[in-house]
């Protein structure tokens, strides 16, 4: 059963339809969990409040970390998977069935997880190292969770079979399906490593296995851990180009480097995952370097391919619309009442000045030693899964309330700003967290200072101010989301009916006209930004080998 | 449709590999696990093991 949909044209497969908007609920779902445990959290870690207390502080950092990076993410990520497969490529869902199993696998494993956490029987971290036991029920809970979203994966590359068999498309599957392609490899990837640690894990928690090795667990793990997260950057970005498409009628100024760029994350930015283990002494140089640099870098470049294509696509359409002055008039001139757009273009600049430059100076050997274990390590991640990939997340769906839900979005001037407001917080929040880490900051840990004890720690001072303004960050990026949920969840329950394109609050713009032939650069403003980045890069690069310099003193 | 392939038209060999997303997936996994799983499994596993007299000191 479809139905056409009155704005867009395309063909919506009303089981498909369903499934992603069900799965798109229990991402919001995982969300709040997710940032109602990290308010908490904030308000413990500064030591002047401790609100927790250590065991408390412990089960919320784990209920944290498994419903914002796994459960939030994937669920979310699921719904983008089959909105891409079906609606994008004009096909129907092959097996709705099996999406219903898949679905309430998950589900129930979230479900299994958290009530385990909250009991604390499972105060093991998301990281869960062995010899740290949970409840064989939380185990359980995530392979039911990963064997859902595997399945879910595999009925993705269904849907894209019958797309190919039915052509439904061109020779080659639209970019913005080719990146959520890519999301999904590296969703396989990422869940048989999960299968392959979680399993014998699940089975020494029963007390059937003797023992699970803790550096083989490290190394297995962090196959998931960190891969997870590279999903969420392939979708992240394929939902860049979508919104380039939708708001301005852009797309990839060349294509055929856009897709090239996704193959290198395909091939190689799984082995970034080494990250974790760069103190680790099991493993040798030889294998930290080659993963953590040379092939690592060639996933870099695909991001910094992206990150010039994304806003180069944007600015080459508005210049074919007319806005052509100077170096940034089709910046000044963008759609910014559009908060899709204004998401979209925030998470760019946080996932690249945040994000993306710790993420290579953290990345190399010589320099994570500054900041390995610190909390600057998930002041990153905020600067790359938070800022980059959730603030995305929230951005496309001020598209999926009306295409999706058939609803307009309810307080919209509030969805107007929602996503500067989380982007201030995020960037406060993350940022912070880096310096604190630079300070040498430790993460995950309720007492710092050590307080109380025989060997106290003093920090520089200058932390103080840095977990204030952490603090801040965080009640502002909270602030944003729930504001976010409450539009989503008053939207989808008591928006008003969308009827046809007149109806939308959010352009759907038609395809930029041709460009007419000229002499120069396609897109000037974005190169000049991407100088500017590469600028900045630059010197936290040299910054941060300066730091290192200053370790030690070397007579 | 301008983009249709004409029927004797040849693929490519670049498209051929960048469409196939089969071919794509087995890369993706064969590169990680060779260089990341396997490699990495494979000197943890080389590792000698701890005497058992130090084991014995540490776990006193």
């Amino acid at each position: 059963m479809f139905r056409t949909c009155d704005i867009t044209g395309f063909k919506v497969d009303l089981q498909s339809q369903k499934l992603i908007r069900y799965n798109a609920v229990f991402a919001v779902i995982s969300l709040l969990l997710a940032v109602t445990a990290a308010l908490l959290l904030v308000f413990t870690r500064y030591q002047p409040m401790h609100l927790l207390n250590a065991e408390w502080y412990y089960r919320l950092v784990t209920f944290h970390g498994l419903n914002a990076l796994i459960f939030w993410i994937i669920f979310f990520e699921v719904a983008g998977l089959y909105f891409g497969s079906t609606v994008i490529l004009n096909t129907r869902f092959c097996a709705p069935k099996w999406g219903w199993v898949a679905f309430l696998l998950m589900v129930a494993g979230l479900v299994m997880s958290n009530i385990i956490i909250l009991m604390g029987k499972a105060d093991v971290m998301l990281t869960s190292y062995t010899p740290l036991k949970g409840h064989p029920l939380y185990y359980l809970g995530i392979i039911l969770f990963a064997v859902g979203a595997l399945l879910a994966v595999v009925l993705f590359f269904g849907n894209l079979m019958i797309a190919r068999r039915e052509k439904t498309y061109g020779d080659s599957l639209p970019l913005v399906a080719y990146g959520l392609m890519t999301a999904a490899i590296i969703a396989v990837i990422t869940l048989a490593s999960g299968a392959i640690i979680y399993i014998p894990t699940f089975l020494w928690s029963l007390g059937l296995i003797e023992n699970v090795d803790p550096a083989m667990y490290k190394l297995i793990w962090w196959g998931l851990g960190h891969s997870s997260q590279q999903i969420n950057v392939a979708a992240m970005v394929s939902i860049w180009y979508m919104v380039s498409f939708l708001a301005v009628g852009g797309t990839s100024i060349n294509e055929k480097v856009s897709r090239s760029a996704f193959v290198l994350y395909i091939l190689f930015i799984c082995l970034a995952s080494a990250h974790h283990l760069l103190t680790d002494p099991g493993v040798s140089s030889a294998w930290k370097v080659w993963n953590t640099s040379y092939a690592m870098y060639l996933a870099v470049l695909a991001s910094m391919i992206h990150a010039f294509a994304v806003p180069s696509s944007f600015e080459s359409a508005q210049r074919r619309w007319g806005y052509n002055k100077g170096l940034f008039q089709w910046l000044s001139k963008a759609p910014w009442g559009n908060p899709a757009f204004s998401a979209i273009i925030l998470a760019v600049i946080g996932f690249g000045f945040i994000g993306g430059t710790t993420g290579v100076i953290f990345g190399m050997e010589q320099t994570n030693i500054i900041v390995h274990n610190t909390i600057a390590i998930p002041g990153h991640f905020k600067g790359t899964v938070v800022i980059g990939t959730t603030l995305t997340f929230m951005g496309i769906t001020y598209y999926l309330i009306p295409l999706i839900f058939r609803r307009k979005i309810v307080g919209f001037k509030w969805a107007q700003w929602q996503p500067w407001l989380f982007f201030i917080g995020i960037a406060l929040l993350s940022i912070s967290m880096i310096v604190l880490g630079q300070l040498g900051v430790p993460r995950r840990h309720w007492d710092s200072t050590f307080s109380g004890g025989p060997f106290t720690y003093n920090f520089n001072p200058a932390v103080d101010f840095f977990w204030v303004l952490m603090m801040i960050g965080g009640v502002i990026a909270f602030i944003a989301t729930l504001i976010w949920i409450l539009i989503v969840v008053f939207s989808v329950s008591f928006g008003a009916k969308v009827n046809g394109p007149n109806d939308m609050q959010l352009t759907i713009s038609p395809l930029a006209p041709e460009a007419k032939k000229h002499k120069g650069f396609e897109a000037p403003g974005t190169l000049v930004l991407t100088f500017i980045f590469l600028l900045v890069f630059l010197a936290l690069f040299f910054l941060n080998w300066k730091w290192l310099a200053a370790t030690w003193n070397v007579n | 449709m301008e983009n249709e392939q004409q029927p004797n038209e040849k693929v490519p060999f670049y498209r051929m590999i960048m469409d196939d997303f089969m071919l794509l997936l087995f890369l993706g996994v064969t590169i990680y696990a060779i260089f990341y799983l396997l490699w990495g499994v494979m000197e943890l596993s080389n590792l000698p093991a701890i005497p058992e007299e130090i084991k014995d000191s540490i776990l006193k």
